[in-house]
């Protein structure tokens, strides 16, 4: 049997007065611990619909549930990692991580602080906590911003573009970091990007949109391809090559895809 | 042309210092001659400061030399020597110190009361859509008005004592400091404050950790340029109302034509004001050490 699906669109359509941004109608069941890629050319709605899930756009009609519960506004279980801007310039690493914590009243102080440790660590950053955010590269901010979604307590991470300001090697590490934190915390993460090798490496299942208004043109299983773990060797497999072409096609379809 | 080689040159010594091309002139000499008036580019902080002073210096000997050339009646315009002179006598003489203390003091109360008054509503302004459609036609009229076409209302309202002279340093900033302050809340990133959001802060919480904090570099840097225009307003309102400060020494010395008094009252000014932008830098450069 399969298991309840933990997020679910359910008829989402959105509307910026008369601008069409979500075409009618999305839907989609997100499983829990799947890793979700939003693909699809810049400016389309996919962001959007992204933002939803966060509680930071109200679709205009339909509705999204976490856990059976409908989404009405931001919460700390849904964290989110921005492309820039993404971590305080005032608070250094550890302070910026520690922020993720600072609203909840259920974790003591020593829990706190073991936390904070536990997290800076999983993301490589316990070397450089007492640095501000200008100190550090890129890279890093943005380890500080999955560390601080994490220790936040986040069940699912919303990461918008986070590696698209990255040269392509930093991209490369943080991605197969991300998609190792993600297996080892079991995280829910839908992670939107246009870069198509980055979302056939991480997703276990890619949604290929259309230009705006977004709708869903693909929907690509990855992980039935290429399995949970994702190496360095796996990226230069001819599986992997095949399946980027596949791909490609697909979002190469879109981008034509005129109304 | 030679701006943008030098630009281009200088980045390439930043990074790699050990592959420059060339040559024959010693690399750091080159670079601190060309840096001098390279756009954008990087000068030593004693090259700053030796600067700063030379400058300061050849205005003062200007002046000093138009003078004692003849080419201006030092009636109209006294030397410095003979300002420094007088700005000693009157301090040891007449109370300079005090009065300026008294200007000083008034500045302060008025800006105070500006900035406790601006940073909440102005925050509030750039919030909240109704809030700043209904105070900006307001704020944005009164802001236009000439502070000195109110000093006779304000004297008919509040008399000649002090309230006259903080109301009008008040109305001199307040309407300017509450459109700046809602210019740096504006200013702050989205993504802030939906970082903010999204692990579980209330709006306060919000408004209180992530949206003041972030504009705060811009907020002190916007209340140390309108301190400078408090001392503006300060003498006219002293000008017209006072028996003491220094608009009123400046007031009382032009009265008997005694220019060089006038100068060492607005010398006196000059020197508060960058004693305190100074300060307010320094403080600026200590508390945002991570800009």
């Amino acid at each position: 049997m399969a298991p309840a699906p933990y997020l679910v669109f359910d008829g989402i359509a959105k509307y910026f007065g008369d601008l069409e941004v979500v075409a009618p109608t999305f839907d989609l069941a997100v499983k829990r611990n799947e890793f979700i890629v939003f693909l699809g050319p810049s400016g389309s709605g996919k962001t959007t619909l992204m933002r939803m899930v966060g509680g930071l756009e109200t679709p205009s009609t339909g509705e999204i549930r976490l856990d059976g519960q409908p989404i009405r506004e931001p919460d700390r279980d849904r964290g989110m990692v921005f492309q820039s801007y993404s971590s305080f310039p005032w608070l250094t690493v550890a302070e910026n991580v520690a922020y993720g914590m600072k609203y909840r009243l259920d974790l003591t102080p020593e829990r706190k602080e073991a936390r904070l440790a536990h997290y800076l660590q999983l993301v490589g950053l316990s070397d450089f906590a007492d640095s501000y955010p200008n100190k550090v590269s890129g890279g890093m901010r943005q380890r500080i911003a999955i560390a601080r979604t994490l220790a936040a307590g986040s069940d699912v991470l919303l990461m918008d573009e986070p590696f698209g300001a990255l040269d392509a090697q930093r991209r490369e590490d943080l991605q197969i970091e991300l998609r190792r934190i993600q297996q080892q915390d079991a995280k829910t993460i839908i992670f939107v990007t246009h870069d198509v090798d980055e979302a056939v490496f991480l997703a276990d299942r890619i949604i290929v949109f259309s230009k705006r208004p977004a709708r869903m043109l693909e929907e690509v299983d990855i992980a039935a391809a290429l399995g949970p773990d994702r190496t360095l060797e796996l990226r230069d497999s001819e599986r992997f090559f095949k399946l980027r072409t596949e791909v490609l096609k697909f979002v190469r379809a879109a981008a034509g895809h005129d109304n | 042309m030679t701006s943008k080689a030098t630009v281009s040159t200088a980045a390439m010594v930043k990074r790699e210092p050990a592959t420059t091309p060339d040559a024959n002139i010693p690399r750091a000499a080159r670079r601190s001659r060309n840096q001098f008036f390279a756009f954008r580019g990087t000068l030593s902080r004693r090259a700053q400061i030796l600067t700063s002073i030379c400058a300061s210096l050849f205005v003062i000997a200007a002046w000093e030399l138009s003078t004692r050339l003849g080419w201006i009646n030092s009636l109209f315009l006294p030397p410095p020597s003979v300002t420094v002179e007088t700005l000693w006598t009157m301090i040891t003489q007449k109370h300079l110190l005090w009065n300026a203390g008294v200007s000083t003091l008034r500045v302060w109360v008025a800006f105070a009361l500006s900035v406790v008054m601006a940073i909440p509503i102005g925050i509030a302004m750039s919030s909240f859509r109704g809030v700043g459609a209904a105070l900006e036609p307001i704020v944005d009229f009164i802001r236009y008005l000439p502070v000195p076409a109110l000093v006779p209302l304000s004297i008919i309202w509040f008399g000649v004592g002090e309230t006259t002279k903080i109301f009008l340093l008040w109305l001199g900033t307040f309407f300017q400091l509450v459109l700046l302050v809602a210019d740096d809340m504006r200013r702050v990133p989205q993504e802030y404050v939906e970082i903010a959001y999204t692990v579980g802060a209330r709006p306060f919480q919000m408004l209180k950790d992530v949206a003041f904090r972030a504009m705060l570099p811009n907020l002190f840097d916007n209340l140390r340029i309108t301190l400078g225009w408090c001392w503006t307003y300060l003498i006219i309102a002293e000008i017209v109302a006072a028996d003491n400060g220094l608009g009123f020494v400046i007031w009382a010395a032009r009265r008997y034509m005694n220019t060089s008094e006038v100068m060492a009252g607005v010398v006196t000014i000059g020197l508060i004001g960058l004693l305190t932008d100074q300060i307010l830098r320094l403080i600026h450069k200590r508390y945002f050490r991570y800009l």
